[in-house]
């Protein structure tokens, strides 16, 4: 699964501990670095990929004309405060809330995050590529799916190549494996094809 | 030493990499890197990173030089090539002879480990005839008073992140093995084989991981710091 990381920025030892406490008990999330009061967080944001901020109010404030000229920081931002006050951060847990509640609220935040995510990193086929993979899985060669498809064997080639790009997989047992783990084929529909 | 590893079974793989070899007696940790020419320092870091799920290798690696990070990046992947790679294909291997598998799902097993093998050491000589060569030189033209003008040029079209933009993850082709012979293969007979078959998959993803955390999250940001560095120096030179 993927991590997301997080870094603390609150000024109160004791909350800092107690965030961090919380956060490890939660799968997928992986704390980066902790800053007190004054610690420089913003070099460490430069040199490192950081998905969320988990920021004390007083924090949050004194960072004011850092989101003033990186207003996109504010879309990483988890708010502690101590009562529900409006706030422009993306989200918010209240110093009183229970620890369940808490993790709720970062299980939900995560749930969101990854899916945007794995857009990116770990892109989904199209349908098109779909059915190329299953006849790939299938045994055929590029010349019999680009006949079976009605498509040219170099608007094959090109599917292929987008494939290996957003799988990462190149062989065709690689393929096949992929498409029974991912249900684009049964493992005996590969079982009775003929040995070649 | 001994008292480390006994307590972290999980530090073997990485013992080979340092050439550290057991029989430690009641040697410090110190004594035994500095008995086998290893930085104590770097060892400790890495086996820390190593063993604490939660740990972002970076702070502390920042303070060792590219060339002996690039060294243990490739005594990992000879740790790959030469030990973990063949032994769990020698177990697969066993495991499918045991088995109840038909011919075809034999087949299945045995060409995408090997197609994987294939592809792994593609991406390791990879790395290793172009991407840490690359770095090891760009360590040392930034070292000279005078760097290279014919470098700095290359510079100018080539970067790092062109890299890794192509770097693939090894490890997911493994969690489809795993995931393969766990849902969809009929049960082998062999328990142990068949235990050890799927912890070995499962260290080596996690090894996998970890090592391209060290590549990604270390050495990448690293160099492309001292590229930007290189290529500020020679325009204002």
């Amino acid at each position: 699964m993927r991590i997301s990381g997080f870094i603390l920025v609150i000024d109160s030892y004791v909350l800092r501990s107690g965030m961090v406490s919380i956060l490890n008990r939660i799968q997928g999330v992986r704390v980066l670095k902790e800053f007190g009061a004054g610690d420089p967080f913003p070099n460490y944001l430069q040199s490192h990929p950081v998905d969320y901020i988990i920021m004390s109010q007083s924090e949050f404030d004194r960072s004011h004309e850092l989101f003033i000229s990186k207003p996109e920081l504010l879309e990483k931002i988890i708010l502690l405060q101590s009562s529900h006050t409006q706030h422009n951060a993306h989200a918010s847990i209240l110093l009183m809330e229970d620890k369940e509640s808490i993790i709720q609220k970062i299980q939900n935040l995560l749930a969101h995050h990854k899916q945007s995510d794995s857009e990116n990193h770990f892109m989904k086929l199209s349908p098109r590529e779909t059915t190329i993979v299953r006849h790939i899985s299938m045994g055929l060669t590029n010349r019999q799916i680009a006949e079976k498809l009605f498509l040219s064997a170099h608007t094959v080639m090109t599917h292929r190549k987008n494939i290996s790009a957003k799988l990462g997989i190149k062989s065709v047992s690689g393929l096949t494996v992929y498409a029974i783990v991912n249900n684009i084929i049964t493992i005996e529909e590969v079982s009775s094809l003929p040995a070649k | 030493m001994y008292r480390v590893v006994l307590e972290n079974l999980q530090l073997l793989p990485l013992l080979p990499r340092f050439k550290l070899k057991s029989g430690f007696g009641d040697k410090s940790v110190d004594e035994v890197c500095l008995a086998h020419g290893v930085n104590t320092d770097f060892f400790l870091e890495i086996a820390n990173a190593y063993l604490d799920e939660l740990y972002v290798p970076g702070e502390g690696l920042a303070l060792f030089s590219l060339s002996t990070m690039v060294n243990y990046i490739k005594s990992t992947h000879s740790y790959y090539t030469d030990i973990a790679l063949p032994m769990v294909a020698d177990k697969i291997h066993r495991l499918m002879e045991r088995s109840n598998l038909s011919e075809k799902e034999v087949s299945l097993v045995t060409n995408f480990f090997n197609d994987y093998k294939k592809d792994f050491m593609t991406h390791i000589s990879q790395e290793e005839e172009h991407i840490l060569p690359y770095v090891l030189e760009l360590e040392r033209q930034s070292s000279l008073e005078k760097p290279d003008p014919q470098f700095i040029q290359k510079l100018q079209s080539y970067s790092i992140s062109e890299f890794e933009k192509e770097h693939d993850r090894l490890e997911i082709s493994l969690e489809h093995l795993s995931e393969l012979i766990i849902k969809y293969l009929p049960p082998f007979d062999d328990l142990q084989l068949y235990h050890q078959v799927l912890n070995d998959l499962s260290i080596l993803m996690k090894d996998l991981v970890d090592h391209a955390d060290v590549e990604d999250k270390v050495l990448i940001p690293r160099v492309a710091d001292l590229e930007r560095e290189l290529l500020n120096k020679a325009s204002l030179a």
